[in-house]
């Protein structure tokens, strides 16, 4: 095996890891902030390809993805702030106590509806954006236009998003929340309306990549179901509730599976990822940046 | 008084029943099970319901079948898994009571389901499924006119011999019409001395990044790549394999005719140009005058090309029109008795179902031809034919370099 080619292998590796990892920030930042796995994240993914797709196909023409793409992430932010609002408050008790397996049944709920309201909407076909740039290059690896704009925007979104959490007051609500939901309370945060931004951040991340992964990855009602299973690998890898742990996640995803596809069998892409995460839970049950959740 | 009413009463509804000419004009329900949801190929699905539904409009504006009973079609989504396959057949055989079943199209799905349908004893048609085995079981309730994956291999093998490639790459999905396609390319490349080198990978259709997969395949350094993938995974390898590089430099052969929908260039632009595929009608084909008629009302009804799907499933009803008015009867058993003894008019030939060796068991086999496109946005009728030898209409044109 020459070393040209490794380093292909592990270049594609990292490009699509840190691209999971945007999902995988969003699902963590949720599970952190509200207490509850959003399992519907990947139609979430689904919705912003659509929209994204819609934009570009009728209104904005095929040039203008740069502006399409924040226009997807705030219809599926103001998606998500609707979602929290009517559906997942009732699961919260007075902000504090909640009932775990309302969430499990209204995100699993939401998966199935939107994915036949995209059958219904747009038919059961694929679409597909024209690209977003010409192809290129990074070092060694052959790479299209779309993926090299997906990685610099995820690079970028992830930075703003670290700013938005680390320094900002809302930030530091966020992580005051994900610490403790009661302490939060006691100083004058009202949680249950940060819990309506942080749903809405969560998921108009994952709408990012999917807008972004469109021209590539297709957009189809189910596009999202392989994102979602990736986001929760990478968390688990990572750790729940980890920043760092997302992306580290991710990336070592991205390069064990491009790997191991190649070295062992491609028929069993999406195995390799999971002997990863059943060795971590074995040896490191937290992941590897997870910290044990404290208790009140 | 009121006893009288009531014997009245029910003395007239029974003489209705009985007599009933209502009873003998209820429909015989044909049953489409197709794959119309991901992660089946939905499109796909849509064209085969097309053309059973335009066979069933001819038939019931021609007066139906049995002496004006008319045809009435039950469509049901397999969504391209076996387990909604299983599924759905139950329920158009025991709730919807079909008489047939015409529509499979995933080799995977058609499996499942043509056990049950063995089980459940009601003829089941391949529209478009073409994994060997599917024939080679020899099951009395299973018909197919379709291609078989050995003829396609037997037909790009001559193809790689004729055109002089050295080194044959295959990414093909894990499904069953993948791993026999790869495995029996395999088999006769031996049997048939085809004097180049071959290099397979299967991958999971789940996957959605085929990278590492292409990079390997690009690094071999192959001189014909064949995509073996069905549904969204065709249009991810496609592009993706531009994107590395791999494509349109190296010539890449699409197993079956997804390139002949209107959806291909929307989903592929310049990527999709150069593409060699395997289709089964072209526009400048002579068909029967049953398929003629077809072609006429199709281009006049949706304004395009009438797609193979759609022309091979209006046969199918067309034909189990014929077979319940031959054994002038619904009852499953006696149509199929119908189908073995008769001939019948396909849309582009006469089809019979012999019992023949191997997997030519109740099987009748359209032509195949490749097609390549040359200009990008090309309306799949000008695509030139570069395959077989007396059917080619032009050459093998190699991609300019990028």
């Amino acid at each position: 095996m020459d070393v040209y080619l490794l380093s292909q292998y592990v270049l594609s590796g990292l490009v699509i890891g840190l691209i999971y990892s945007l999902m995988a920030i969003g699902i963590t930042f949720i599970y952190g902030i509200m207490k509850m796995i959003n399992w519907s994240m990947g139609e979430f993914y689904m919705v912003g390809s659509y929209v994204q797709y819609a934009l570009l196909a009728t209104l904005l023409g095929w040039q203008l993805w740069w502006l399409a793409l924040p226009l997807a992430m705030a219809s599926v932010f103001v998606l998500g702030v609707i979602v929290q609002r009517f559906l997942l408050r009732p699961m919260y008790l007075g902000g504090i106590e909640r009932r775990d397996e309302y969430a499990t049944i209204i995100t699993i709920a939401l998966m199935v509806l939107f994915r036949n309201l995209a059958i219904v909407l747009g038919g059961p076909n694929q679409y597909s954006p024209r690209d977003y740039a010409k192809p290129t290059s990074i070092l060694t690896l052959p790479i299209s236009g779309n993926r090299m704009v997906a990685l610099v925007s995820a690079v970028v979104l992830l930075l703003l998003f670290y700013v938005l959490t680390r320094k900002t007051a809302i930030g530091r609500a966020f992580r005051g929340a994900a610490q403790n939901r009661v302490g939060i309370q006691t100083a004058g945060v009202d949680v249950l309306r940060l819990d309506m931004l942080a749903f809405g951040v969560g998921v108009s991340l994952a709408a990012a990549a999917g807008a972004l992964l469109a021209p590539d990855f297709l957009v189809y009602p189910e596009n999202g179901a392989i994102s979602t299973f990736k986001g929760f690998e990478i968390i688990v890898i990572g750790g729940l509730g980890s920043l760092l742990g997302s992306v580290v996640g991710g990336l070592l995803l991205g390069v064990i599976e491009a790997l191991g596809s190649v070295f062992l069998s491609p028929a069993y892409k999406d195995l390799y990822g999971f002997v990863l995460l059943i060795a971590l839970l074995a040896f490191r049950p937290t992941g590897l940046f997870g910290e044990r959740e404290r208790t009140v | 008084m009121l006893k009288a009413l009531r014997t009245f009463v029910l003395a007239a509804g029974a003489a209705a029943l009985l007599a009933g000419p209502a009873f003998a004009q209820a429909p015989v329900k044909i049953g489409v099970l197709t794959p119309l949801s991901p992660p089946g190929d939905a499109t796909a699905g849509q064209f085969i319901v097309r053309g059973a539904k335009m066979a069933a409009e001819e038939i019931n504006a021609a007066g139906g079948v049995l002496g004006g009973r008319k045809i009435e079609l039950v469509i049901e989504d397999d969504a391209g898994t076996p387990e909604k396959g299983a599924a759905g057949l139950r329920k158009l055989v025991s709730q919807d009571r079909v008489v047939a079943v015409v529509g499979q199209f995933h080799s995977s799905v058609a499996e499942a389901v043509q056990d049950l349908a063995e089980q459940l004893k009601v003829p089941v048609f391949m529209t478009q499924a073409s994994a060997k085995k599917l024939t080679e079981k020899h099951l009395n309730y299973t018909f197919r006119t379709h291609v078989i994956d050995p003829d396609r291999v037997t037909l790009w093998n001559k193809w790689i011999q004729q055109q002089g490639f050295k080194r044959v790459a295959i990414l093909a999905e894990n499904t069953d019409y993948g791993i026999g396609l790869a495995e029996e390319t395999k088999k006769q490349f031996a049997s048939m001395g085809v004097k180049a080198e071959l290099k397979t990978i299967i991958f999971d259709r789940a996957v959605v990044d085929l990278t590492p997969q292409l990079l390997e395949i690009k690094n071999w350094k192959p001189d014909l790549f064949i995509n073996i993938g069905i549904g969204t995974p065709v249009y991810l390898i496609s592009k993706q394999a531009y994107d590395v590089g791999l494509i349109p430099a190296t010539p890449m052969l699409i197993s079956y005719d997804a390139p002949a929908r209107p959806e291909y260039w929307k989903n592929l632009g310049e990527k999709g140009n150069y593409a060699t595929f395997i289709i089964y009608y072209h526009p400048t084909m002579k068909l029967t005058p049953r398929g003629e008629a077809f072609r006429t009302r199709y281009r006049e009804q949706f304004k395009e090309e009438p797609v193979y799907g759609a022309l091979n499933a209006y046969a199918q009803v067309m034909l189990l029109a014929d077979a319940i008015n031959a054994a002038k009867s619904d009852k499953p058993d006696d149509i199929v008795k119908a189908l073995l003894s008769g001939k019948f008019t396909g849309w582009n030939g006469t089809i019979s179902f012999p019992k023949g060796e191997g997997a030519y068991w109740q099987q009748w086999t359209p032509p195949m031809l490749f097609l390549q496109y040359t200009k990008v946005e090309q309306p799949f009728p000008e695509a030139k034919i570069v395959f077989p030898p007396d059917l080619k209409t032009g050459d093998l044109m190699p991609a300019p370099k990028r």
